[in-house]
């Protein structure tokens, strides 16, 4: 399992509202706002390429 | 056949869209669309488009002309729809294999680009957004939808054309709807592996 460092004070704050909001750990809660984070962007990464497919077909300007 | 509502053939580019718009056409409700895309290899028939709908974030005066005829509009134009109004939309699906696929031969006889993305890729990509379009005309008051399979339509053209009247008011000659239907046009059977 890789590791990624954050600020100490991030950290509690994360382990904090983890335990607030239901999460067995703050790896857990961690682990859930990035995978979301990251499915965002590559969601908006895909819409853009679909526009760019759709230009190109001659449907959208 | 007159309605204040308007009539939106919708869905991916090659979903069958202007097969729709034909057969809802020659049913009885025409076709608005200025016929700027003529016929070619990809869509013989005509693409039964209104180039207005491209603009549709900077001028939405052509709706003014929709009721009673029916028009094209691809599936990320339907967000733009002012929402004062009401809308009744045909949505073509199709395999989604196949929707690439034949995108990808349009593309090349265009000789122009598309999305930086693998067909699988792309399949993805338009899985995310037909399911966020789903869940949102489902939220939408003004709208009624009845989503239509291209498959479908191709394996059986009687039940499909009959359901697609029934949506729209039982009032279309659906026998002149099936005229259109031309199996031979159906090319691009198989579905990539993704």
């Amino acid at each position: 399992m890789a590791k990624i460092k954050i600020d100490k004070s991030l950290y509690e704050r994360v382990r904090k509202t983890a335990e607030r909001a239901g999460y067995s750990s703050a790896d857990e809660f961690v682990t859930h706002l990035i995978e979301k984070a990251v499915a965002d962007v590559e969601g908006a990464a895909s819409d853009e390429e679909v526009e760019k497919q759709l230009r190109g077909l001659g449907y959208i300007e | 056949m007159t309605t204040d509502v308007t009539t939106i053939v919708s869905g991916l580019p090659r979903s069958g869209t202007s097969l729709m718009m034909q057969m809802i056409h020659s049913g009885g409700l025409p076709a608005l669309t200025d016929e700027m895309r003529a016929g070619d290899e990809d869509n013989p028939r005509g693409y039964f488009e209104l180039e207005a709908v491209k603009k549709i974030r900077t001028d939405t005066s052509w709706l003014d002309d929709t009721p009673g005829r029916v028009v094209k509009m691809v599936h990320l134009l339907l967000y733009d729809l002012p929402g004062a109004r009401s809308y009744r939309v045909v949505f073509m699906t199709r395999d989604l294999g196949e929707v690439v696929r034949s995108q990808g031969v349009m593309l090349q006889r265009r000789g122009t680009t598309g999305a930086a993305l693998t067909p699988g890729q792309l399949v993805k990509a338009y899985e995310s957004q037909l399911a966020k379009i789903r869940q949102w005309l489902d939220e939408q008051r003004n709208f009624e939808v009845h989503y239509t399979s291209y498959n479908d339509l191709m394996a059986d053209p009687p039940t499909v054309a009959a359901a697609v009247n029934a949506f729209l008011g039982g009032g279309l000659d659906v026998d002149a709807m099936l005229r259109n239907v031309d199996p031979k046009l159906y090319r691009q059977r198989q579905a990539l592996s993704t």
